[in-house]
């Protein structure tokens, strides 16, 4: 019983996962731009969501402004800050140090206006119900799946059958080509922004009533974002969403044998392993040298 | 106007007399309180107390200048905290500092020591703060008498015998676990399970789940900052419906205002705020009137801790020697015990103070005192 709830527990911190990784894979597959500052935008968006909820606004304008914000924000990176940087071609390595100082930044300023220590959107939803014999699940679980499968699914919808997800895949396949039929490279860039930005609002939003908030959490989220896009395959955002789920699952697992203590080290070893092993990741094509 | 023998002696006198003020000294000691990160929630609770006993040491005029704190942040870890000790002792050059955190004690104690700097725990409850040295003090009865208070009431009350622990980490929490092991084997209860978690945890859903499958009576929190809180959260949402329990580290406002703390027996240490001996009754009537609250075992050790100060430097100052960490440690064998918040108390030879411990539980958002154990 306690493996089934386990696996219960880790699919769903294994939805929240795929979640927040799949939209660094998809700007960091597409722009080539390590996004670092992915697990600031987590933190916008989660704590927009706080502020607005715990004003007595309700659910819906929270995620609207929890959506908002953290869009508007992963744009405003975008332009103000990776730009201009590949403008003085900068190298991988500047666009990192500028990323983790935004994160870092951010941060600071969320510890000042909300303060350093936790916090948490108070609701029922987080409750826990006893599905069947010792066997609890909460509604916020079915709902973090839920919206793995429909963010995800819609994500691979675009990706595959529309104008927008073809310009995305073109820019991360070649950007010099992209130029040649026409396109604006900055605006295609600005899409996967937008769109990896806003997916990891729900994720945002279910954390903040789960396991709740503190200004550094986006860490966490931008480690487990980087362990699930390199073991699921650079490149890849089916293996990026299968590498979130089973990171999540064996983090939750784990506990059948180590102390929560060692479920860190658990996905960490997992990630070494493929690198070692499997440097191309689980779906991921191999890199070149 | 001629310049007199006379009145150059008078001119002199009189400099002399009005220079006196600046040549009293100005006290200053040191403390090292969790002002940001996920503990800062305890800084404020701890400078609360402290504050207020520098605010009547000074209205008292008892020592021979202005007394004041020089806080340094340690954010309850055990580096930065070095960091801070290190400043105040070479460049701030205090004698006496107040510290917190059982990890952030052990970190700074051997600085304490090297230079005679007298170092006063009134947070942590780690079991081994005792075994410090004797520049290091605590006016806070640790953990070990917490859970010796605890587990027979436990026992014996309620009736829950099979304990499950959730324990951070680190040194108050490798203690705790150490002292259940030892102490519930007495009454006829066990530990069924020990799950220890690292500091920086928020998650705790699996831990959760596998309480649930340990059968256990009662879960003992033995955590502290926001990390307790999650865990007493998350316990409940995940379908733990056992009796919780934790210690003193649980009495912050964040804590008690959780819906689901409600019920959950914790201990600390019990101090009797109607008394009518003057230092408690000044303490709290002018607690109350600052804070519009009522004063919990944390502010009361940090007001002890700092009172100590001016008790013990006024009466260095009047045997007319210098306030150094020494002379402080001197006296405080010397004086033995002190009227402090809570009565009158006295050190044990391991440098700590006894007072009773409460078993209380938590009903409306506030502690409760259901029984109160002595120890000698």
């Amino acid at each position: 019983m306690l493996a089934i709830q386990l696996a219960i527990t880790g699919l769903q911190t294994g939805a929240l996962y795929a979640l927040t990784a799949v939209g660094f894979s998809l700007i960091f597959g597409s722009t080539r731009i390590f996004h670092f500052a992915h697990g600031a935008t987590f933190v916008v968006a989660a704590y927009l969501f706080y502020a607005v909820f715990n004003a007595g606004w309700g659910v819906a304008p929270g995620i609207l402004a929890a959506a908002i914000g953290a869009v508007v924000f992963g744009l405003a990176l975008d332009r103000l800050v990776y730009v201009p940087i590949q403008r003085h071609e900068g190298s991988f390595f500047t666009v990192f140090v500028a990323s983790f100082g935004v994160g870092i930044a951010v941060q600071n300023i969320i510890g000042m206006v909300f303060g350093r220590g936790f916090v948490t959107v108070n609701t029922s939803l987080s409750r826990s119900v006893e599905m069947f014999d010792n066997i609890y699940v909460s509604p916020l679980a079915w709902i973090a799946i839920l919206c793995a499968v429909v963010f995800l699914g819609g994500l691979q919808f675009v990706l595959l059958k529309t104008h927008v997800g073809m310009s995305l895949r073109a820019l991360s396949d070649n950007p010099e080509l992209v130029r040649t039929f026409g396109l604006d490279p900055r605006r295609i860039e600005a899409m996967a922004f937008a769109i990896g930005s806003l997916l990891v609002v729900p994720a945002a939003i279910i954390t903040s009533a789960t396991t709740g908030l503190n200004p550094s959490v986006g860490h966490h989220v931008m480690l487990i974002s980087l362990a699930a896009t390199i073991v699921g395959g650079i490149g890849s955002i089916p293996g990026t969403v299968l590498a979130g789920v089973l990171l999540g699952l064996a983090e939750s697992m784990a506990l059948l044998v180590v102390d929560s203590q060692w479920t860190e080290a658990v996905t960490f070893a997992i990630l070494f392993a493929f690198i070692i092993i499997r440097p191309s990741g689980l779906l991921g094509r191999t890199i070149a040298h | 106007m001629s310049i007199t023998l006379r009145n150059t002696f008078a001119a002199v006198g009189a400099l002399v007399c009005l220079a006196q003020p600046l040549a009293a000294a100005d006290h200053t000691i040191g403390a090292l309180f969790p002002l940001s990160g996920p503990n800062a929630v305890y800084g404020d609770v701890f400078m609360s107390g402290a504050d207020l006993a520098v605010d009547h040491i000074n209205a008292d005029g008892i020592l021979s200048g202005p007394l004041s704190i020089a806080y340094e942040d340690s954010q309850g870890l055990p580096q930065p905290a070095v960091v801070g000790m290190t400043k105040l002792v070479n460049v701030t050059k205090v004698p006496y500092t107040l510290s917190a955190f059982t990890g952030v004690s052990k970190a700074i104690s051997t600085l304490a020591m090297r230079n005679k700097v007298v170092a006063v725990n009134g947070g942590g409850v780690g079991p081994d703060l005792a075994t410090l040295g004797e520049y290091f003090w605590n006016v806070i009865p640790l953990a070990n008498l917490e859970v010796r208070a605890i587990v027979p009431y436990m026992v014996n009350e309620r009736k829950l015998t099979k304990v499950a622990l959730i324990y951070i980490d680190d040194p108050l929490g490798q203690a705790m676990e150490a002292e259940f092991e030892t102490e519930l084997p007495k009454v006829g209860a066990e530990l069924v399970e020990a799950y220890s978690v690292p500091t920086t945890a928020q998650q705790f859903s699996g831990v959760a789940a596998q309480v649930r499958s340990s059968g256990a009576d009662v879960v003992y929190v033995a955590s502290y900052g926001n990390q307790q809180i999650q865990i007493v959260k998350q316990l409940r949402d995940n379908g733990v419906d056992a009796q919780l329990a934790s210690y003193s580290g649980y009495a912050v406002p964040d804590a008690f205002a959780l819906p689901e703390s409600e019920g959950m027996l914790i201990t600390g240490q019990g101090v009797d705020l109607e008394a009518q001996d003057p230092v408690t009754k000044r303490f709290v009537t002018d607690y109350r009137a600052k804070y519009d609250r009522d004063p919990t075992a944390y502010n009361i050790n940090y007001y002890n801790a700092t009172l100590l100060y001016g008790v013990l430097a006024a009466a260095i100052e009047k045997d007319g020697n210098d306030v150094t960490g020494e002379a402080l440690l001197n006296k405080r064998k010397e004086m033995g015990s002190f009227d402090l918040v809570g009565g009158t108390v006295t050190f044990q030879d391991n440098g700590t103070l006894l007072f009773p411990i409460q078993v209380k539980e938590i009903k409306n958002g506030a502690a409760e005192a259901l029984t109160s154990v002595n120890f000698e």
